[in-house]
């Protein structure tokens, strides 16, 4: 402690009040803590409206507890109570069927119409299939058809020695160039031909 | 296991009984629940039922509001709870209870503090009439 108190950078910080145990601080042993001064016509003032008070508290409480209280109630008689209180749960029960009924009424027609409207979108879906479907088959039936039509100019192995004599006869050409506007320039006169040799190793 | 702000409705027979605050809220922003409690158990404790609220900060209409279930109000009283002096003063104010002594007092004390405030601007504005 000694050795807090010499350290000048040292600041000892009480966060909480003091325990009650700890005596006076040094600094307030001789305090003297100053009395309320009321005045006279006010204290008497203020005994007056407390007498008042308390005297109206009194009689306030005496009847509620009159009024209020478990021990006073309990001498109601019990035939009494249970004959209210089945009197009561008719008339809750009454109400209770009433309202059912009318829920009842209510809940028929919205149960009907929501299986309208179910219906009538399971048949639009249908509906929407179908024609999907429709469409799925034509567009199908369009491949299909190209498929045939395109499948007239095939090789096949009937026409596989005409149409290689063909391509042999016909020889394509495309060692060209192009030209500005789109015309082929050789740079040659001749066109290549294929000779005997080389005719009888492509039919091969 | 955290018990309802409501109330448990638990409480030892013959005990003694009080309505009181209970301070709820957090800090810098006070908020009671007023509730039946045992008067010797803790103020968090678990208390018997909540009879009303009451929020001390004013709101944006500078009304403190707070609520108070009066038939439970009367039926603990009845059974022989005692109440607080701050509820007291609540309940005056409400005009459930006649009004509390110490809201009179209050009153008449801030009355007599602004007779006063006023009385000194007077004369402040009155001393530098004459000795500009």
């Amino acid at each position: 402690m000694s050795s807090l108190e010499t350290a000048t950078n040292y600041q000892t910080v009480r966060w909480m009040r003091k325990p009650l145990w700890m005596p006076t601080a040094k600094s307030k042993v001789f305090r003297i803590p100053v009395r309320p001064k009321i005045p006279e016509d006010e204290s008497k003032e203020l005994m007056r409206l407390h007498n008042n008070y308390r005297t109206q508290i009194k009689s306030l409480r005496r009847y509620l507890t009159y009024k209020h209280c478990t021990r006073f109630l309990a001498s109601e008689d019990p035939e009494e109570k249970r004959k209210a209180f089945e009197e009561d749960l008719k008339h809750c029960m009454e109400l209770n069927n009433k309202w059912n009924d009318t829920q009842k009424i209510l809940r028929e027609k919205y149960i009907a119409e929501q299986l309208e409207s179910e219906l009538d979108f399971a048949r639009k879906r249908i509906e929407m299939e179908m024609i999907r479907a429709e469409e799925k088959m034509s567009e199908i039936e369009g491949i299909v058809r190209k498929e045939k039509e395109s499948s007239r100019n095939f090789i096949t192995p009937e026409n596989i020695d005409e149409s290689i004599e063909h391509a042999v006869e016909n020889p394509t050409d495309y060692n060209f160039a192009l030209e500005l506007d789109g015309g082929k320039f050789l740079g040659r006169n001749e066109v290549y031909k294929l000779n005997e040799q080389e005719k009888i190793s492509a039919q091969q | 296991m955290l018990h309802p702000a409501s109330g448990t409705g638990i409480f030892t027979a013959g005990s003694a009984l009080v309505i009181r605050f209970v301070r709820q809220g957090c800090t810098n922003r006070p908020f009671f629940h007023i509730v039946v409690a045992e008067k010797r158990k803790d103020q968090h404790m678990p208390v018997i039922e909540q009879v009303g609220t009451h929020d001390p900060l004013p709101n944006e209409h500078n009304e403190k509001l707070t609520s108070l279930n009066y038939e439970r109000i009367r039926h603990w009283i009845g059974n022989g709870a005692v109440v607080s002096k701050p509820v007291e003063q609540l309940l005056g104010l409400a005009g459930f209870f006649p009004i509390h002594p110490t809201s009179y007092m209050t009153a008449w004390r801030n009355r007599i503090q602004e007779a006063e405030q006023q009385q000194n601007t007077i004369d402040d504005q009155q001393q530098k009439h004459t000795h500009p």
